[in-house]
């Protein structure tokens, strides 16, 4: 059972030491610069740089990032629920199945119309 | 062998590192996140019990359809914590417990 | 071998896990704890719960802590670096934490069936998917209803906390 993960092992292996070779090999062929403070700061045409580096994202991508999480879980839902319908469909049980994502979805998917009509969704404002 | 209790040990350890990151630190999102550790370490011991306790060779389902729901409340409470967190950032520009002092007084 | 592998994955757990409390900068610690998922999904795996590891690195590592990076990165968040550690806080959080590991230590000690190994499994045609799904699906279908309310309300939640104006 164990020598199954030996392609993950190997996977790992080859990205991490893809990784390092590339680190160490940098290192060993690159020149080492003279660094000092001035030649570190960002270049301003000039001037001295004025505030910081990053950029501040702006909240819209982070609504639609909290939706993304909440519609993610339902499709984490649906997957064994979508491995198991074939199997279950002829059974007894099958029915119940269907009614309860029914279920499942159909609540969501209030959800999903609020956001909608609330303008949630809408990039330009 | 590893024995059941070493997973109990390994899940109790976490949590209570968990539990001291949240009274430790007073940024309110390094808090959030000993929260989710705390949740995984519970999933832990739920998982060990799942596997430990199989019947007949068949693990124990149930807890693992447990951890499953766990996992799904886990998200939605950090996507409703975390919009938490962004409003009280708009509203005080910190993100410390020590500035949500409002209602002290 | 396994047990190499589970003290392995166990010590990058709690590697990740004081990573998470030691590392003032908000980045580094949300990078540990996606380091202690992983393992713990490895830890998952080990234990034969194959849909339960995927699940965890998919929603916890996939989609959490990118969120969590996504607002490290939203917010300003240099301030608690150059913040002085309140040393009551510190003392009050490791003896909480230790005395909860002490009384758990013990607890788990004492308790009878923990000595043993892990039972033989018997060998499945399919994945676990399948079992898992058979029982969310019929033993567990009012609680999953409760979940897909759950997550209706959190959606409200996040629509009304983040929309400035709403109309």
């Amino acid at each position: 059972m164990l020598q199954d993960y030996i392609p993950v092992l190997l996977q790992i292996l080859v990205a991490g030491g893809l990784a390092l070779a590339i680190l160490i090999l940098s290192w060993v062929l690159g020149r080492s610069a003279k660094t000092s403070q001035i030649k570190d700061s960002a270049y301003e045409c000039g001037m001295l740089p004025v505030g910081e580096g990053q950029a501040r994202f702006s909240v819209k991508f982070y609504l639609v990032a909290m939706l993304f999480v909440i519609f993610d879980i339902e499709v984490v839902f649906l997957y064994p629920w979508a491995v198991n319908f074939r199997s279950m469909i002829q059974s007894e049980a099958g029915m119940t199945m269907v009614w309860s994502m029914a279920g499942f979805v159909g609540i969501l998917f209030i959800g999903y119309l609020y956001a909608l009509r609330k303008g949630a969704l809408d990039w330009k404002q | 062998m590893v024995t059941l209790n070493e997973y109990l040990f390994l899940s109790a350890l976490l949590f209570s590192i968990g539990l001291t990151g949240v009274m430790v630190r007073s940024n309110v999102i390094v808090i959030f996140m000993c929260l989710e550790l705390m949740l995984s370490a519970a999933n832990l011991s739920l998982v060990a019990f799942s596997r430990f306790g199989a019947l007949n060779g068949v693990p124990v389902y149930s807890a693992q359809v447990l951890v499953f729901f766990i996992v799904t409340v886990a998200a939605a409470e950090v996507a409703v914590g975390l919009a938490i967190i962004v409003a009280m950032y708009r509203a005080r520009r910190s993100t410390d417990v020590g500035d949500m002092v409002t209602m002290k007084n | 071998m396994p047990q190499a592998l589970f003290y392995l994955f166990a010590a990058f757990a709690v590697l990740g896990a004081f990573g998470v409390i030691v590392n003032r900068n908000p980045v580094s610690s949300a990078f540990s704890l996606i380091g202690c998922f992983v393992s713990i999904a490895a830890l998952f795996i080990g234990l034969n719960a194959y849909f339960i590891g995927t699940i965890q690195v998919l929603v916890y590592t996939g989609a959490i802590m990118v969120l969590f990076l996504f607002i490290i990165m939203l917010l300003d968040l240099r301030a608690e670096e150059r913040r002085p550690l309140n040393l009551g806080a510190v003392l009050a959080g490791l003896g909480t934490g230790l005395t909860f590991l002490v009384m758990s230590s013990v607890v788990i000690g004492r308790f009878p069936e923990g000595g043993r190994g892990m039972p033989e499994l018997k060998a499945v045609a399919g994945s676990d998917v399948h079992e898992l799904g058979r029982v969310i699906f019929t033993d567990f279908n009012f609680p999953l209803q409760i979940i897909a309310v759950l997550l209706v309300s959190a959606t409200v939640g996040v629509v009304v906390l983040c929309k400035k104006e709403l109309h």
